[in-house]
């Protein structure tokens, strides 16, 4: 018997305090009308965008049906290309992949990832006697609070500058005034040491192509140019949900993921797909000229293939991260991650169901979801959330699933 | 395996199934708007009133006393499964509801004879289940009780069948959602037509007397009257044929923001939080008389409304009614 009375007495109550935070409503408040404003711009500018992300659809369904071809595919182009493939069952074996490959006493830097927040990666290899720095700025504000991502995108939205001047000043050992500017630049000086010194860089990737092995990674900052780039390692911990069948695919995908994500255009769009190599002297392919001379991928399942088999689910795993239907949910308005165990939001809530938590932990989150239904509005890939929330419902109430 | 819900989710359940209404109130209770209209049992048009509107006061109540209460309380536990646990404790639910002020009850009752007393205007001859009417069980659906859904649909059916009638006409969008989509896949030859109020309205429009307000108004599209059913642009002809300028908000229509109203039994703190919102992005609008098409949001947005805010929430059904009574 599980008893989910306790559960929801708790999360109500982070929910009721959350939605008193005057630094979370004034934040999201700021970020919803940014976010309503870029996206109607861009997508006036871009007109082509929505046929585009029907055609993503398309992509992704097709996808979803063939992952085990696609995961095969990837796994080979990444050895073709002088890269060591990974495929993790689950989230202790994507753990101890990595960490075997880091080994000990290494110094890591990282760039943002969903699945990394998803694994505890940063946590998990520092207890095993790494140094981790997270290199994207809101993450990196929250690894010096200690606190998770309150957005998939924005993961430090509920902190204002006043409190960043605070962390920063209190690690940093000088005064940093709270001024945007004077908080970007000494992390960029103390960052840029730790790039070019460290062993290893990690990163995810917002899209694979099967075909070529390319990693796709968007990003604005350049802190994912700079981790995968200065470092002699890298390493791409992947779901197996971002694979696309093509390059050409791949790029469809990366400019509707964009275009949602309030990229417009994005400040930097890398592509990798094997270790940095040269043939300048005597056409002898050698390793590690500029960048890595390590290149390794851990496609990490955790949960996704059993969702992709459910035909109630799979499109779930359409889900670019874009983030625009938690800007548009309600709940999430004035709650911010509080609505979300690692994922966040309606459709967060039907990843922690399957991938990150499980139902026990989706439950309350299951039951705060309004089921109004304007994420739809709002998702490119048009996901029905409010239905997959619907299904997970009838399963709680009846004891329906396994956890 | 068995899970243990929140007692609220248990006791709105046990009570639809076991008395047909969420909050167990009789039959009689329910339909005692219509007394004086003398509506026919049989017809080709039913009215539906699925006892959603004449239950909104007692929603009310009950909330109130679980913000005041920890959920996991015992004193909660018997408030809220007073009806079920009659027998065990002695507490009866007329006591508990009886702190219901009249005028909230008053309202809310008239809103089905005034919504009533507008079709009658626009020439619609109707019947009526009367105290055999049952709430159509969109809570089961909604809450994730489907299974207890396909046995309590079959009863519903029971009772509409006896009408006789082709065409169900809801007053309610929760309702009319599950008539519409949920109903034809749990009961076989489940065929009836089902329709709006605001669809019925619409078609008549021409012959609604108008209305001489001296303010704006602005509507609240419902969510599942705007994106489930598509009906928005029908809410803005009927305002204009009566003569009303309607401001619009900036999230409207498909767009519409949530009220908040359907985590008000669970998350009571926070349904009022979002509502609050939503009260503020209307009167955005520049005008602070709002109108919307739907029990729940009627409830939640008055919930929401800050203390002291002298915004009017009204369902459009009462705003169409001045026009009756000029
Ligand atoms: S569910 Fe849709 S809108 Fe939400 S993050 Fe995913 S792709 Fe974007």
């Amino acid at each position: 018997m599980t008893d989910f009375r306790k559960d929801f007495v708790k999360y109500a109550k982070s929910l009721n305090e959350a939605s008193e935070d005057k630094n979370i409503r004034t934040a999201i408040s700021r970020a919803v009308s940014s976010y309503r404003n870029t996206v109607s711009e861009t997508l006036e500018r871009f007109p082509h965008t929505p046929a585009l992300a029907e055609e993503v659809q398309e992509i992704k369904t097709r996808s979803m049906a063939s992952l085990d071809t696609l995961l095969e595919q990837a796994m080979a182009s990444v050895e073709r290309n002088k890269g060591k493939a990974f495929y993790a069952k689950d989230h202790q074996a994507a753990l101890e992949i990595a960490l075997g490959i880091i080994g000990k006493g290494k110094t890591v830097v990282k760039g943002k990832s969903m699945l990394g927040e998803e694994l505890h990666l940063r946590e998990y290899l520092e207890e095993n006697g790494n140094e981790v720095w997270e290199t994207d700025l809101g993450e990196f504000i929250l690894q010096l609070r200690k606190e998770r991502p309150m957005h998939i995108l924005s993961p430090s939205i509920h902190v204002p500058r006043e409190q960043v001047a605070e962390v920063f000043t209190k690690f940093f050992k000088k005064e940093v005034p709270p001024d945007i500017a004077e908080e970007v630049k000494v992390v960029r000086e103390f960052l840029r040491e730790k790039y070019f010194t460290s062993d290893v860089g990690i990163s995810g990737a917002n899209v694979v192509a099967a075909d070529t092995g390319a990693m796709v990674i968007i990003e604005n900052e350049g802190n994912v140019r700079l981790a995968t780039g200065a470092p002699p390692v890298h390493i791409v911990m992947v779901g197996v949900e971002k694979l696309v069948p093509t390059f050409q695919d791949a790029m469809k995908v990366a400019e509707v993921t964009w275009r949602y994500a309030q990229y417009g255009v994005p400040g930097y769009v890398n592509i990798v797909s094997g270790p940095s190599k040269t043939g300048d002297i005597e056409k002898v392919t050698t390793y590690g000229a500029h960048g890595p001379k390590e290149f390794y991928v851990i496609f990490v399942d955790n949960g996704r293939k059993e969702m992709a088999q459910e035909e109630k689910f799979t499109q779930a795993l359409h889900c670019l991260r874009c983030g625009g239907c938690m800007y548009e949910c309600p709940v999430f308005q004035v709650t911010a991650g509080h609505f979300g165990h690692t994922y966040m939001g309606g459709i967060g809530t039907v990843w922690t169901a399957f991938v990150s938590g499980g139902m026990e932990k989706a439950a309350p989150l299951v039951y705060s979801c309004l089921r109004c239904g304007r994420c739809v509005e709002r998702c490119p890939m048009s996901i029905n959330v409010p239905a997959m929330i619907g299904e997970l419902r009838e399963r709680i109430v009846y004891g329906t699933y396994e956890d | 395996m068995e899970t243990k819900m929140p007692m609220v989710l248990d006791v709105i359940s046990e009570n639809i199934i076991k008395h047909g209404s969420p909050l167990a109130l009789k039959g009689s209770e329910v339909a005692s708007w219509a007394k004086e209209l003398n509506l026919p049992v049989k017809g080709d048009l039913l009215f539906y009133t699925g006892g959603e509107y004449q239950m909104l006061p007692f929603i009310d109540s009950l909330v109130k006393t679980i913000t005041h209460l920890d959920q996991g309380s015992k004193v909660f536990s018997m408030m809220m499964g007073a009806r079920n646990i009659l027998n065990k404790t002695g507490i009866s639910p007329e006591k508990m509801y009886a702190s219901v002020l009249a005028k909230d009850k008053d309202r809310y009752n008239s809103v089905c004879f005034k919504a009533a007393k507008v079709l009658k205007e626009l020439g619609y001859e109707f019947c009526y289940s009367g105290s055999e009417e049952l709430y159509s069980g969109a809570l089961l659906y909604e809450l994730g009780y489907l299974k207890d859904m396909k046995d309590y649909a079959k009863r519903v059916v029971e009772v509409i069948k006896k009408s006789g009638a082709k065409t169900i006409v809801c007053l309610s969008p929760h309702a009319a959602e599950v008539f519409k989509f949920v109903y034809p896949k749990l009961i076989e030859g489940f065929d009836f037509e089902i329709r709006t109020y605001i669809d019925l309205v619409w078609e008549r429009r021409d012959k609604l007397a108008k209305i001489t307000s001296p303010e704006s108004v602005v509507i609240h599209d419902s969510c599942r009257l705007a994106r489930e059913l598509n009906i928005h642009q029908e809410l803005r002809d009927i305002l204009e044929s009566v003569g009303a300028e309607v401001k619009e908000a900036q999230m409207n229509r498909e767009w519409t923001s949530c009220c908040g109203g359907p985590i008000k039994i669970l998350f009571p703190e926070l349904s009022h939080v979002i509502g609050g919102r939503r009260v503020n992005e209307l009167k955005d609008s520049g005008s602070s008389h709002i109108l919307t098409s739907c029990p729940y949001c009627l409830s939640a947005l008055e919930g929401g409304r800050a203390k002291g805010d002298s915004a009017v929430i009204e369902d459009l059904i009462e705003f169409l009614y001045r026009g009756v009574k000029a």
